[in-house]
């Protein structure tokens, strides 16, 4: 029993670190006022671009830079339609999806399953030998420890830099920052372009580090669970990382559960993490009204025209 | 010095809507055909597959007739549901637990045998209801997302189609994970002789002629439009808001069991891991090129499934992958939504230095 619970929560941070990488994007996204809904369909991107350069080159440093790129990219296309363009966040972000989808099964296509060299759990020179501590805090890849190192400079650079209480204005009232001199366009381009890049490098996580293969539909659902999270996390970089280890402990029950042999309804265990998405989602409601960070203007294009 | 700007349209003339949906079909339609060329598929093999085969060949509009009932059905209900901003990204799950329920009337033989195609189309349809009432009535009570409470149940669904075909309801004597066929008399839509095509393509037309009657001539369309334009007025004019909302979307559910029921009673005869991949952005799409308007839902489908028709073609013969089309589908949205700008809005240029706007 012990054994499987050092297992299990040792497990945790793997499954746990894609997940936050998504949510610090997304909460970048949705501090500027962008809703993006595409965020399934840029980590897709982020995860196919991530392994294709691996298996060519066999660095998997330049496949998780490359997956950072392509997820730029697709969030750039997005930011253009979206704050230039002013065309509804939720149907671009599902077509932003749906392209994602279709790219990485026509390009990815005959990369499917080839193993990759990906980003193995570091060597701390014995240090996970430690009973109980250590193969949950020093048998981890290195990109979850940067996932955890970006939590911080999220934090830092949104609520404790110039740039930052910017980009939150423009997400509260871009009208009354537009007044003082912010650039609400730019900010919220850039904004996207950056949220873009987490959600790259966490796709990249997914084919990188999780699976160290690339399989169409390999995302598999995180980047809605993300856009949940963010919900649940109220908008701030440390509840992200609460809420992306209590995803990443019921998305790691299941293969230990299976790997114990037990006989237990395996597709219906597998429910588990969207039922949770929902479950969190009821619950952050339901207190919404008495604690909430939520962006005012969440959602809605800014156009000084539009002013009234 | 020049400044350019973006004076927001009072008003938006007809013929500039139509000029604009035009024009982003036209760009989404010429850039899915770089694509394609990109991909290798010569400009002859597109006219011919994507043109002559889907749409005036005998073998292949049959085909595309055949995909256009289920996508008929979901573009309808997605017009319903989006008509009210109510975004139901679920669609292929509701479609599953249509399927899913269809099949259990059908292998548990329930009902007398002359009934039970009846039977097995109601319970697709109120299993499809069951399955968007959840993220409904979370949205009404608690202001729950419904675009991410629709799209968790998706993926529910399809565990739970998985659970079925790998646990009890797995055809025995059967290699693949597929349940028991549907018996031949009373549970399979019939054949109407041209091709695949079958019985559920009444079913398909009855209900968009239904549904156009009402939204288009009863006082519940006009709820429907009232409520989708600008719910709080509609709430101030003492409209029956939360009724309409409800009604339509358990209506949209309804259809997209139908859906379901459609392909396991029509096509396959059985429940399969292969029925709904694909209907929810399908669906979105067409109800977008149609402007959520119920008649134009159905040209619209033909068109749609005639991409289907053509993407099968080109799994065939040139080895692309089904994401090809969703690719086109994908671009051809991007080019209408994007172009849409040009006819809200009227770019100006400016002379003289940049200045802000006058205040209105």
């Amino acid at each position: 029993m012990i054994d499987f619970l050092i297992h299990w929560v040792a497990a945790m941070p793997g499954y746990a670190a894609p997940l936050l990488l998504a949510c610090l994007g997304l909460i970048i996204n949705e501090r500027a006022g962008v809703l993006n809904l595409g965020a399934e369909g840029i980590m897709a991107c982020g995860a196919m671009t991530g392994a294709i350069v691996s298996l060519e080159w066999q660095t998997p440093v330049t496949g998780w830079l490359c997956a950072i790129a392509a997820g730029a990219a697709m969030a750039a296309l997005f930011g253009l339609a979206t704050v230039y363009l002013r065309t509804n966040q939720v149907v671009t972000g599902l077509i932003v999806v749906a392209l994602g989808a279709g790219l990485t099964g026509l390009i990815g296509r005959t990369y499917i399953s080839d193993p990759l060299a990906g980003f193995d759990p570091l060597d701390w020179g014995g240090l996970a030998a430690i009973p109980v501590l250590g193969p949950i805090l020093f048998a981890q890849n290195a990109l979850t420890y940067v996932a955890l190192a970006a939590t911080v400079a999220v934090w830092f650079v949104l609520f404790r830099s110039v740039a930052g209480l910017r980009l939150r204005a423009v997400g509260e009232d871009p009208a009354t920052a537009d007044a003082a001199g912010v650039h609400v366009l730019l900010v919220r381009f850039a904004a996207v372009v950056v949220g873009g890049c987490f959600l790259g490098a966490a796709g990249g996580y997914l084919s990188l580090a999780s699976s160290q293969i690339w399989v169409e539909g390999m995302v598999a659902g995180r980047g809605w669970i993300a856009i949940g999270l963010v919900i649940f996390a109220r908008w701030r970089p440390g509840l992200a990382v609460m809420g992306a280890v209590l995803f990443g402990a019921i998305e790691a029950l299941v293969p230990r559960v299976q790997a114990t042999g037990a006989d237990v309804p395996i597709y219906l265990m597998m429910m588990l993490p969207y039922l949770a998405t929902l479950g969190v989602l009821v619950v952050a409601n339901m207190r919404r009204n008495r604690l909430t960070d939520e962006p005012a203007n969440l959602g809605r294009p800014y156009a000084r025209q539009d002013r009234h | 010095m020049h400044s350019w700007s973006l004076l927001p349209r009072q008003d938006v003339p007809a013929w500039l809507r139509v000029a604009s949906l035009a024009g982003g079909i036209g760009l989404g339609l010429a850039l899915g055909v770089v694509i394609l060329l990109a991909s290798g598929v010569g400009l002859g093999a597109i006219v011919q597959e994507f043109v002559l085969y889907s749409f005036t060949s005998s073998q292949g509009l049959a085909q595309t007739v055949t995909g256009a009932i289920p996508l008929l059905l979901v573009g309808l209900a997605s017009a319903v549901s989006l008509k009210l901003r109510f975004w139901n990204i679920g669609i292929d799950g509701q479609v599953w637990l249509g399927a899913i329920a269809a099949t259990g009337v059908a292998i548990a033989d329930i009902g007398p045998a002359e009934t039970r195609l009846w039977l097995m189309a109601a319970a697709a349809a109120l299993a499809g209801a069951v399955w968007i009432g959840v993220p409904m009535f979370l949205r009404l009570r608690l202001a729950v997302n419904e675009v991410i409470a629709t799209l968790m149940l998706t993926y529910v669904a399809f565990l739970l189609v998985q659970h079925l075909l790998y646990g009890d309801w797995r055809g025995s004597g059967i290699g693949f994970p597929v349940s028991e066929a549907f018996d031949e008399e009373g549970e399979r839509l019939a054949r109407l002789g041209w091709g695949h095509v079958h019985g559920g393509l009444w079913l398909s037309l009855a209900v968009a002629v239904g549904v156009a009657y009402l939204m288009q001539a009863t006082r519940f369309g006009f709820y429907l439009t009232a409520v989708g334009e600008n719910p709080r007025g509609a709430l101030a004019a003492g409209l029956p808001v939360t009724f309409t909302l409800i009604v339509a979307v358990l209506l949209a559910g309804g259809l997209c069991g139908l859906a379901g029921f459609s392909i396991v009673a029509g096509q396959e005869y059985r429940l399969t891991q292969y029925i709904a991949h694909g209907y929810t952005f399908s669906a979105i799409l067409v109800a977008f090129l149609a402007r959520f308007n119920p008649l134009a839902v159905i040209p619209v489908t033909v068109a749609v499934a005639g991409l289907f028709t053509a993407g099968d073609t080109l799994k065939t013969f040139y080895q692309l992958p089904q994401a090809t089309i969703l690719i086109v589908e994908s671009v051809i949205l991007f080019a209408v939504v994007t172009v849409d700008f040009l006819a809200r809005y009227r770019i100006v240029r400016r002379h003289g230095p940049a200045a802000e706007s006058p205040a209105p």
